[in-house]
């Protein structure tokens, strides 16, 4: 095998589109597990159907969830630039959770302590780590300088 | 050295074409290191194995200078991990080897190291390999395999003389 040859078969695993493709399917299988969680612990006399359906879509999420978390950690390396990317991606859906949350109890009235401190807990770490990739990135660029790249 | 060090924090920032640079320049060295440890048979997929876990290493590798000793001890898992058996045997006890002062003086060329590491058992081919073929320093070779400098050294005369041997042997030596 020659060199050209494996730049070949590694191709799949340098691809910048599935890397980011595993980040979305973690993080919109967690936004739509959350989501329904949400709706659920806020609608009180839920029909037994409807709580199996809420239940159904929360596995189907966490599956999805659970795919992009193996996928990331086993098959497909995350570098400065796609953890930069993945940060901001989960910023957003974090952002959305909240504001999900926040419309929620505000149209029914209803405060949920838990429900705020967990979103808070979810967005200061989405924060966290987006910082911290940032930080990785601007290192590595300053790195590149130095050595004339 | 740095402009492996270049390469590598090109690869760490996720630049594509700094991935095939990377596996242009060290594909060969691994290979031919796969290929002696392991047989033609495994070679491919067994190097396959190690780009593989090379490129998901990648992004944790702290020292991108340091990259030499990380990859050739990656490969050396790969290739551990397929003669466990072999690597289970005790090592032959050589308090007393005589330090060899020239590496020519027993091997005469390429060729003939080439010929003979077949019949080593791994660690001392792995050692040979490292140093003669890879034209690795002693230090980067004991650092791959997980020993002191002095082991490394004393592994390599050890090796050398058992080449010789086999050489000899096999009927090599001209």
């Amino acid at each position: 095998m020659n060199p050209e040859d494996m730049i070949s078969k590694m191709s799949g695993h340098t691809s910048r589109f599935r890397r980011i493709a595993n980040v979305v399917a973690l993080l919109a299988g967690l936004t739509e597990a959350a989501f329904v969680s949400l709706l659920w612990a806020t609608e009180p006399g839920l029909p037994p159907r409807t709580k199996l359906a809420f239940a159904a879509f929360i596995v189907i999420g966490l599956a999805w969830a659970a795919y992009g978390a193996w996928a990331l950690t086993r098959r497909t390396p995350m570098f400065a630039l796609d953890r930069v990317i993945a940060a901001w991606i989960a910023v957003g859906a974090i952002g959305l959770l909240t504001v999900t949350t926040i419309l929620v109890t505000t149209l029914r009235h209803r405060v949920e302590p838990a429900l705020f401190i967990t979103v808070a807990l979810l967005s200061t770490l989405a924060l966290i780590n987006l910082g911290k990739a940032r930080a990785r990135r601007s290192a590595l660029v300053r790195r590149k300088r130095e050595l004339g790249g | 050295m740095a402009d492996d060090e270049l390469l590598i924090v090109r690869c760490q920032l996720g630049e594509r074409d700094a991935f095939a640079r990377l596996i242009r320049a060290w594909h060969t060295p691994v290979w031919i290191y796969v290929r002696r440890m392991l047989g033609p048979d495994k070679a491919d997929d067994v190097s396959q194995e190690v780009w593989l876990a090379v490129l998901r290493g990648l992004p944790r590798l702290r020292q991108p200078g340091r990259f030499t000793p990380w990859l050739f001890t990656i490969a050396r898992r790969a290739v551990t991990n397929h003669l466990r058996e072999e690597y289970a045997r005790p090592e032959v006890a050589f308090d007393h080897e005589p330090a060899e002062q020239d590496a020519s003086d027993v091997v005469a060329d390429r060729a003939e190291l080439e010929a003979g590491l077949a019949g080593l058992p791994p660690r001392e081919r792995e050692i040979l390999i490292l140093f003669h073929l890879e034209d690795l320093p002693l230090q980067t070779c004991a650092e791959i395999c997980g020993i002191p400098a002095g082991t490394a050294k004393s592994r390599l005369s050890r090796a050398r003389r058992m080449l010789r041997e086999e050489i000899t042997k096999g009927g090599y030596l001209r």
